[in-house]
């Protein structure tokens, strides 16, 4: 088992004795064992020798950068082994086939409504997943299927101020967050964009391939497509834990003038407990096996690519717990 | 599973050990190894310990359990290094 390292703190990651060291800017140093680091998250100013990048080219270890705000920055990524001719092409076949688009597309969206209908119903809040899904059915351009996303997950969002008990949520606002929930909801994204991206390098999928997403140059956002499955139970879930149990209060964020962050006890905070949810197991129905969260994400990725390849039709992944 | 390795090798076998280890399990205490290891994993750091040590002469010993849960750790003095997922 191999486990992400998150690097809260400002240093320099550096090679010594075969494995990983870090050393932060008092001079304390930590040593890493590098055949237990599945990815590195920097949310500070880390630099590293050249020395380090090549051991942990060896051992495949990407390394996720984010930016001052908690934005997600980059990656770097070990030259990948996983490249497969095929695959590429019958994805961009898939893509450029508009029926075909459509489908694994609708999936996505539908995928996200049921999830976020499942949220909802654990509060006791109506959520009307039936109208989407009808139109859903009905829309059959890219655009259209895109609104229909935007409109649930808008009436989704809406319901957010029955659910939190000491923060208000108000409207989504991001770059820059307003108000607290907001600033845990975007946080929460973009660690779960990265985590979807470890996960896509690790099979034969192409990451700028996408199908709900517009395939943009310099970004991957086949993660963003696989992210926004997973959304509601990765990172919605585990806000509303954290605020409704109290972990996470106002001496947790920094406030600007009209934005607001986490600061950095609060991200480690949620660092940890997210972390704890990626190691959470559960009985996969289907294969008969306890399986992590986080291996969740990778068999949604062998889904997509069985379904690419024609082996299997795609259906998203739905929580039954 | 959950390992605890603990060694006393002769001096000149002593930091080839540590290193080996240190690519492995996290440093707690002099001569102390300890984490979460898969059952291949267990194997290569068994393999390559035997591969560093004297047979004849140093003395290897290791703890391990299935799960960590059933491991009360406890710390008198100083926690010479935090296990900790978060820098």
């Amino acid at each position: 088992m191999k486990y992400n390292k998150y690097l809260n703190s400002e240093g320099k990651l550096y090679r010594k004795e075969n494995t990983v060291y870090f050393m932060d800017t008092k001079g304390k140093k930590t040593p890493i064992p590098v055949e237990k680091i599945y990815a590195l998250y920097c949310y500070k100013e880390v630099s590293f020798t050249s020395s380090v990048v090549i051991l942990l080219a060896k051992y495949n270890i990407p390394i996720h950068y984010f930016g001052r705000y908690g934005n997600y920055v980059g990656t770097f990524y070990p030259k990948g082994e996983n490249y497969s001719g095929k695959v590429i092409v019958q994805q961009s076949e898939n893509y450029l086939n508009s029926d075909k688009r459509h489908y694994i597309a609708k999936e996505f969206v539908k995928g996200s409504i049921l999830n976020i209908s499942k949220n909802l119903s654990r509060y006791k809040l109506d959520y009307d997943k039936e109208k989407y899904i009808t139109a859903l059915q009905k829309v059959n351009r890219i655009t259209d299927i895109m609104n229909v996303e935007a409109l649930m997950r808008n009436d989704y969002y809406n319901n957010f101020d029955n659910i939190f008990k000491n923060f208000k949520y108000e409207k989504r606002s991001r770059r820059p967050p307003e108000n607290e929930i907001n600033a845990l909801i975007s946080f929460g994204n973009s660690l779960l964009y990265s985590t979807v991206i470890s996960e896509i390098f690790n099979t034969h999928l192409n990451p700028s391939v996408s199908y709900l997403h517009e395939p943009y140059e310099r970004r991957y956002s086949l993660a963003l497509d696989i992210a926004d499955v997973f959304k509601p139970i990765f990172v919605d879930r585990l806000i509303f834990n954290l605020v409704n149990k109290k972990i996470i209060n106002e001496n947790h964020f920094e406030k600007d003038l009209n934005s607001c962050l986490l600061n950095d006890e609060g991200r480690a905070i949620f660092l940890s407990k997210y972390n704890e949810r990626l190691q959470k197991t559960i009985k996969h129905r289907k294969l008969n096996r306890n399986v992590s969260y986080q291996r969740l994400l990778r068999l949604e990725c062998y889904k997509l690519e069985k379904h690419i390849m024609g082996i299997e039709q795609y259906e998203p992944f739905v929580i039954w717990w | 599973m959950y390992a605890i390795i603990v060694y006393d090798v002769s001096v000149e076998r002593v930091n080839k050990v540590k290193k080996f280890l240190r690519t492995y399990m996290t440093w707690v205490q002099n001569s102390v190894f300890e984490g979460e290891l898969t059952k291949s994993e267990f194997e290569t750091v068994k393999i390559g310990l035997k591969n560093i040590i004297d047979e004849d002469y140093d003395s290897v010993i290791i703890f391990s359990s299935n799960t960590s849960k059933y491991i009360n750790r406890k710390i008198l003095g100083v926690d010479k290094n935090e296990l900790t997922d978060i820098l």
